[in-house]
């Protein structure tokens, strides 16, 4: 086990494990938290596949930005902490149990099995990554980048049309 | 790395840089303007909409492609034509029912514009990336549209159970698009047939991951084109939206839909049709049966016709898995996609812009309160009939020659038991669509409501057209016909074909 | 890989000391609960009416727009540091992402999205 195997085998757990407490617990509140765990996880991983930007991005972005946001909403909801007394799953949860194993079931499969094909040069250093990142943002994936800013723009344009104080 | 030509690039883009500076010049209006009422907005819009619609003709015959992502042939000069034709109807029908409905009306148009674009960019994009950026552009603006009556619950309700429906359709549809990329190593769809075009793959691994990677994409497909198991947004999002964005949805999102279906399929897995064939019929079917069955019970007109486009995409889709590779006829499936979809966005739109004149009238969209209409709205009610004759399939309409085309294919692909489904399911959809003719003729109007219906000009404009291109496409077809034929000339270009 | 075990560290490290320093005060620490010790506090005054206001819906606008510049942002860093392989058209394709941005933020500020009171 080199190190790298054991920091992927942690990171895993983090995640997986915090993704669980978030839809297993009756408090919304509680469940963003777990949420900002399974982040962090998951900024690991990107970090660990030489993503550095990527895995920075992840914590500064959804992090510092997306779970703040989320956690403002859920503080908009009467009922923050949740109710204790509400069932924890609703009646369907065999047949989506069911569902849910045959999907994973068949996707771990295929990951398994299929002979991926792999790149052919190693992963990038830290700094190459971001620099590869900007010339192909400036180069081959402009057209992506400029409609990302359409994106964003509309967005704007929503949480203004959807959220303003009359 | 090549290149960039920007003189040629800004010149194959012009009708895309059209609606960004349109739609920039509408927001920055707006805010200086500080809520302008008045036709200005709608003026500058229908300006953007009319120059990005003239100029897209000007692309016919091209087969380039722009800024390595951006293919600009038949096809996208298909969908820019659709596209901007049914936003102009739609910004006619619109211009009164957001003023009298909120406070602010000059972000729908600039949003308007956005969603214009993004239908176009949808059908353009040959690359996974871009594709996926560009669905979520319209679906976000889609999501923005259909809440946009903030003060009332069902509109707040809509736009909810769509967002949260399209965000999960989507992230199923990115993991489908991301077992593409592994397996071909590339993001591009013509390096995705390429990899699989090469006999040494095919007999590996690799082969195994197409069909739960189709399936899975259909997911964010079958969303936007409302397909049976994926549609159970549509009825509440369609009724609880403000109808002229309903109307929108039903056509421009659904034909970007069918557009990614068309360029994905073709283009990336060309030679794994016998899967994905196989899928789409049992899909046409699914849709088909059920959009109609549950129709028959509907008494908002909204719904029902929500229902009624649901299983108009059943359909549709039938000329896509009928698709036969070798036939070059007009009854390849792909023409016949095109062709219904062009009968498709005249029938419908004029539908709902009759139901949108009416509701504007008189506050209803309930069928019970479209009794005796034809005393009211002669009108309205005579080209509602044509617009039900037309989605029924009955013949002089556009929905005649757009059934035939599909059925056409349907039967020269040997699929004959799908056409008599859909035969079958088009007798039925008779009785709903004439159970509201029956309540606008033979009814008896409500006491109270006999002074006539009056309505906006620029609504009876749109409606006009709409029904002038419903009944000539049922009458003189040929060009019609001519233009889906540009299918033709996408398939002849295809490389992997 | 190296310079990020650094960081690890750095986590491992604040997080362990974080858990510890909350178990010894659970574990060592003495419980005993009045009801006036378990009242929230203010200033020595008995608290009146309920701890949860409706919240503002201006604090959710205000961390949207947060999320939306400071995405527009992350898109600076990896331009930055190739810009000037780039030319001038980097500097211009990146003018045009700004444009778009800088309208939208026009935009927030004239609709009165930023005014706080």
């Amino acid at each position: 086990m080199t190190a790298e195997q054991v920091v992927f085998v942690l990171a895993a757990v983090v995640t997986l494990g915090s993704a669980l407490g978030m839809v297993t617990t009756r408090s919304v509140f509680v469940g963003a938290l777990w949420m900002i765990a399974v982040f962090g996880g998951v900024a690991a991983l990107f970090i660990l596949l030489g993503a550095g930007f990527l895995g920075i991005v992840q914590i500064l972005v959804y992090i510092g930005a997306i779970a703040v946001l989320i956690l403002f909403a859920i503080m908009l909801t009467p009922r923050v902490m949740g109710d204790p007394n509400a069932p924890r799953y609703n009646r369907q949860w065999p047949l989506v149990a069911v569902m849910a194993s045959a999907l994973a079931s068949l996707l771990v499969a295929l990951v398994l099995r299929t002979d991926w094909p792999l790149a052919q040069e190693g992963a990038p250093t830290i700094t190459g990554f971001a620099v590869e990142l900007g010339k192909g943002f400036m180069t081959t994936y402009i057209l992506p980048f400029e409609v990302a800013s359409v994106l964003l723009l509309v967005a704007l344009i929503g949480a203004i049309v959807i959220a303003r104080e009359e | 790395m090549a290149q960039i030509n920007w003189a040629e690039t800004i010149w194959l883009l012009g009708p895309e840089v059209i609606l960004t500076v349109g739609a920039l010049v509408v927001l920055v209006v707006d805010f200086v303007r500080d809520d302008d009422r008045g036709p200005l907005l709608p003026g500058l819009t229908l300006i953007t909409l009319g120059g990005a619609f003239l100029l897209s003709f000007t692309y016919l015959g091209l087969d380039r492609t722009a800024l390595f992502m951006f293919e600009v042939d038949n096809l996208t000069s298909f969908f820019r034509i659709l596209a901007t034709g049914t936003s102009v109807l739609i910004l006619l029908v619109s211009v009164d029912y957001v003023r009298s409905r909120s406070r602010h009306a000059g972000e729908f148009y600039s949003l308007l514009l956005w969603v214009t674009l993004a239908v176009i960019l949808v059908a353009a994009s040959s690359d996974l990336i871009l594709l996926y950026l560009s669905f979520e552009l319209l679906s976000i603006t889609s999501y923005i549209l259909v809440g946009w009556l903030r003060d009332e619950a069902r509109s707040n309700e809509a736009a909810i159970k769509y967002l949260l429906y399209g965000a999960i359709s989507s992230a199923v549809m990115l993991y489908g698009m991301s077992l593409l990329y592994g397996a071909a190593g590339s993001t591009r769809l013509e390096d995705i047939a390429r990899t699989f075009s090469d006999p040494a793959v095919r007999v590996g691994t690799l082969d195994e991951l197409v069909l739960p990677a189709v399936v899975l994409m259909l997911a964010g497909f079958g969303f936007k084109t409302s397909l049976v198991p994926f549609h159970q947004w549509a009825p509440d999002a369609y009724e609880g939206a403000p109808t002229p964005v309903t109307a929108f949805l039903s056509v421009g999102s659904k034909a970007a839909g069918f557009a990614v279906l068309i360029r994905v399929f073709l283009t990336a897995l060309p030679m794994f049709q016998v899967d994905w064939a196989a899928v789409l019929v049992a899909f046409s079917i699914l849709t088909m049966t059920l959009g109609n069955l549950v129709a028959l019970v509907q008494t908002n007109m909204k719904r029902l016709l929500a229902y009624s486009s649901v299983a108009q995409a059943g359909y549709i889709l039938m000329g896509l898995a009928a698709y036969v590779a070798t036939d070059t006829s007009t009854l390849n499936g792909i023409a016949g996609v095109l062709l219904y979809l062009v009968a498709y966005l005249f029938t419908n739109l004029g539908a709902f812009i009759a139901v949108i004149a009416y509701e504007q009238a008189t506050g209803s969209v309930s069928i019970a309160d479209y009794a005796g209409m034809v005393r009211r709205a002669p009108w309205l009610a005579g080209a509602l009939v044509v617009f039900f004759l037309s989605l029924a399939g009955i013949p002089p309409t556009a929905g005649f020659v757009g059934k035939l085309a599909v059925f056409g294919a349907a039967i020269n692909a040997q699929l004959y038991y799908l056409a008599v489904i859909g035969v079958v399911n088009s007798v039925i959809s008779v009785y709903y669509y004439f159970n509201v003719v029956r309540q606008m003729f033979f009814m008896p109007p409500p006491a109270e409501g006999e002074e006539p219906v009056r309505y906006p000009q620029a609504m009876g404009l749109a409606l006009t057209v709409s029904l002038v291109g419903t009944l000539l496409i049922g009458i003189y077809p040929q060009p019609f016909l001519d233009l889906a034929n540009v299918g033709r000339q996408f398939l002849a270009m295809l490389p992997f074909a | 890989m190296v310079p990020y075990v650094a960081i690890a560290v750095l986590f491992v490290l604040s997080t362990g000391v974080a858990v510890m320093i909350m178990m010894v005060g659970s574990l060592f620490g003495p419980r005993r609960p009045t009801p006036r010790k378990l009242m929230p506090y203010e200033s020595g005054m008995v608290p009146v009416g309920r701890a949860m206001q409706r919240m503002p819906i201006r604090f959710y606008l205000i961390a949207t727009l947060f999320i939306i510049f400071d995405i527009e942002v992350i898109f600076l860093f990896p331009w930055a540091l190739v810009y000037r392989q780039l030319g001038v058209f980097g500097l211009l394709e990146m003018f045009t992402f700004l444009a778009l941005l800088v309208a939208g933020f026009v935009y927030v500020w004239r609709k009165g999205a930023l005014e706080w009171e």
